[in-house]
């Protein structure tokens, strides 16, 4: 029975790697959908995201087995119910993914992604996607730290860029429309970034028992 | 072992306590039945002798507390008793008691009482006037008597089982102790109970052959991974669940992955979809073989299934770090490029102007002029093709020069004055430093590289300039330089200029001439002289070229 329910956990382990490698490649399409004009990869995040949401659904399933029939205590229902909110940021992810990459089809917000700073924003963000998918991995506390303190990079990279488009937006009214669609990708890429912190807060939680919401929103 | 023992020693405190205590009380019950039967009949015989004397008036002077007696009158009919109304009472001649009397002159008979918890004992004596005197006595049965003392016997019982308890407690533990503190680790050395000595020198026998399994099965684990750890090649095993079982550090390194005392999945070494892929195709049992690029180094895997009894129980992974050869591969193919392009440029003007000399378009007088540019063609094809051969010969490492004893000196001298020409004509001034050092070195193959540098030395100089070679002795090793006064080259151009055909000016490189392959040829040399190639340069000043030769 017990030894049932380890294979069961690590099952949920390999399940929770191959979410976060879908997610990475999500995004990493998505960045380079907007800044590389060559690739057409929109649809490739179309399909990653299905294979998310069907993940997900997998996971949760999963998770539910193992909490019904094993009634798993202490370190391991932590365990699960953390890879059950992970799930959601995880796939909330994707879903932001594909919208990026949706937004990013159109010449004009390609050329102007290159003025403004939002491909370091991009590149932050992925930075911190992986890292916290890494400290899940190798259950790095140290890691996920790390990933918490760095949202606040992402989000003074969002300030900036708002800025830098702000401007622009005055100055060439013409393409205003790019621009919104660009702040809008900006404002993802945030959103992003808060929910790898997410995940990092949750690797955190299910390592050591504690849970900081403090920083929450 | 305690427990069962103490349950042993408890049942059988128990059980002989019960048994002796039912044995006791029916001895006891029937040693008194006995005596109540004496004392019976000796109270009958006093009884019967003042019976005898006093006739009937004899009873009144009975206690109250006598026993019950009856006076029976020859025909059974009852004359006295001290316990009932005598003319009530039946007639007692059908009594066991009294018939047996009447007969033999006494007699006895017991009767369980109607409660049945105490029993009447009775003595009958025939007088000698035929009359029969009954003395009788009641007494507890078995029952009655249990019934009565069941109270005192039960507290008995449960303090008997109490101590016992205790006292079996004790026991058991004084017994099992010793097997407790028994030293496994040198198990013949206890000298406990002789009953398990054969036990201990088994142990101790399975012991040994335990140390010894592992410590075989220890050796074969440090083969093994002295083996692998001594592997370029990255080496992973998995079980059928992705689990690593095995791998080197070579794998971690390759996979980008970091060491760990927990049991993980290949999955949290490596996550790349592509890898994913592979993993996947190896556990359903497909042979996988493969490049995939893991951050800037190239890699070929091959994985190979495992089959246990028909079953695919894990797989092998070998990972194989190939970047070196697949830019060993790249370089070969622009190399390849690079010599067709620069042997078509002269072959093509050779031909060109041999076109136009056989159309008859040129002047009979010009025709000395266009030989003369298809001659100069055709010796910077021959440089060329030159050039190359020497770049491969040096290449294949393969050249089968002899090491001789060279004066650097002399050979430097030697070399500026086949420049000298050239030098004047470029308007450069030669100078050469130094002592004169002795090298074991391959002569032909540095006077090339020198040749070289020097070449170079003159052909990027300015007019006026100094070219200057400086041998110097440092320790063991001998150094060259070679320093001009030229245009310098720029820290990013520094890094190419060994490569083949790379020109820093690619406007310029047809006046100046050269075919693009001396600094390679300079940098192919001196690895296969074991020296060293170093550049200093600052753009606009001039360039110097060290050669750093081992001296022995």
């Amino acid at each position: 029975m017990r030894l049932k329910f380890d294979q069961q956990l690590e099952e949920l382990n390999r399940e929770l790697i191959k979410m976060g490698a879908l997610c990475e490649r999500a995004i990493r399409l998505a960045v380079d959908q907007l800044m590389k004009a060559e690739a057409e990869k929109a649809k490739e995040v179309n399909q990653i995201e299905m294979e998310i949401n069907h993940k997900e659904r997998e996971i949760e399933a999963l998770c539910m087995k193992l909490i019904l029939q094993q009634q798993p205590v202490a370190s391991d229902l932590r365990q699960i119910s953390s890879a059950l909110k992970m799930i959601s940021d995880m796939e909330r992810i994707g879903d932001q993914a594909q919208d990026i990459a949706g937004m990013s089809k159109f010449v004009q917000v390609q050329e102007i992604a290159h003025t403004i700073h939002i491909g370091e924003m991009a590149e932050a963000t992925i930075k911190m996607v992986t890292e916290s998918i890494d400290s899940f991995v190798k259950s790095n506390i140290e890691t996920a730290r790390n990933v918490v303190k760095y949202d606040d990079v992402v989000d003074n990279l969002f300030l900036q860029v708002k800025e830098e488009l702000t401007g622009k937006v005055i100055d060439d009214s013409q393409n205003a429309e790019y621009y919104m669609d660009l702040i809008m990708i900006a404002k993802y890429f945030e959103r992003i970034g808060d929910h790898a912190e997410n995940i990092a807060q949750w690797v955190e939680y299910s390592i050591t028992g504690e849970h900081d919401d403090s920083e929450q929103e | 072992m305690t427990k069962r023992i103490l349950r042993s020693i408890l049942l059988v405190a128990v059980i002989g306590l019960i048994v002796s205590t039912g044995a006791t009380m029916g001895i006891l019950y029937y040693h008194f039945g006995g005596q109540l039967e004496e004392e019976l009949r000796r109270e009958a015989s006093y009884l019967s002798v003042s019976v005898e004397k006093e006739g009937i008036e004899a009873f009144e002077s009975l206690p109250a507390d006598a026993e019950r007696v009856t006076y029976i009158d020859t025909d059974g009919t009852v004359l006295f008793d001290n316990r009932a109304d005598e003319d009530a009472m039946e007639n007692h001649s059908d009594r066991e008691e009294i018939q047996e009397a009447f007969q033999q002159g006494a007699g006895t008979a017991v009767r369980e009482s109607d409660t049945l918890s105490q029993r009447t004992l009775y003595y009958a004596v025939r007088l000698s006037d035929g009359k029969v005197l009954r003395v009788s006595s009641t007494q507890y049965n078995l029952p009655g008597l249990l019934g009565g003392m069941i109270q005192p016997i039960l507290i008995i019982l449960i303090l008997m089982a109490a101590i016992s308890a205790w006292m079996a407690y004790r026991v058991s533990k004084a017994i099992v102790d010793p097997i407790n503190k028994l030293d496994l680790e040198k198990p013949e050395e206890n000298q406990v109970y002789d009953e398990i000595a054969p036990l201990l020198t088994k142990i101790n026998r399975q012991q040994k052959q335990i140390k010894r399994e592992i410590a075989d099965a220890k050796r074969q684990q440090d083969e093994f991974s002295i083996i692998t750890e001594n592997m370029e090649e990255g080496f992973v095993i998995i079980d059928v669940h992705t689990e690593v079982l095995s791998y080197n550090s070579s794998a971690l390194k390759l996979l980008g992955a970091e060491e760990s005392k927990e049991k993980r999945s290949i999955l949290a070494m490596n996550r790349s979809q592509e890898f994913q892929r592979i993993v996947e195709a190896v556990l359903s049992g497909r042979h996988v073989i493969t490049m995939l690029d893991f951050g800037d180094r190239s890699c070929q895997i091959a994985a190979n299934p495992v089959f246990h009894e028909g079953e695919i129980s894990g797989a092998v992974l070998l990972i194989l770090d190939v970047t070196e050869r697949m830019k060993g591969e790249q370089m070969r193919r622009e190399f390849t490029a690079n010599v067709s392009h620069e042997l078509k440029t002269p072959l093509t003007s050779i031909s060109g102007f041999a076109e136009i000399i056989n159309d008859g378009f040129v002047k009979p007088e010009d025709t000395r002029k266009f030989a003369g540019r298809i001659f100069k063609e055709a010796q910077r094809l021959i440089t060329l093709v030159n050039d190359v051969i020497k770049i491969s010969q040096l290449d294949e490492g393969k050249l089968p020069y002899e090491k001789e004893e060279t004066d650097l000196y002399e050979l430097c001298k030697e070399i500026l004055r086949r420049m000298e020409e050239r030098a004047d004509a470029a308007g450069v001034h030669l100078y050469l430093y130094g002592p004169h050092v002795k090298v074991n070195t391959v002569q032909t193959i540095l006077d090339e590289v020198l040749n070289n540098l020097c070449d170079n030395g003159i052909k990027y100089n300015k007019k006026g300039g100094n070219l200057t070679v400086t041998i110097e002795e440092d320790g063991a090793e001998a150094r060259i330089s070679v320093q001009d006064e030229g245009i310098g080259i720029s820290p990013e151009d520094q890094k190419r200029i060994f490569e083949r055909f790379y020109r820093v000016d690619k406007s310029h490189s047809k006046a100046i001439g050269g075919t693009g392959l001396g600094l390679s040829i300079v940098k192919h040399g001196a690895m296969y002289l074991g020296a060293e190639v170093k550049v200093e340069s600052t753009l606009g000043k001039g360039s110097k070229f060290i050669l750093v030769l081992p001296e022995k």
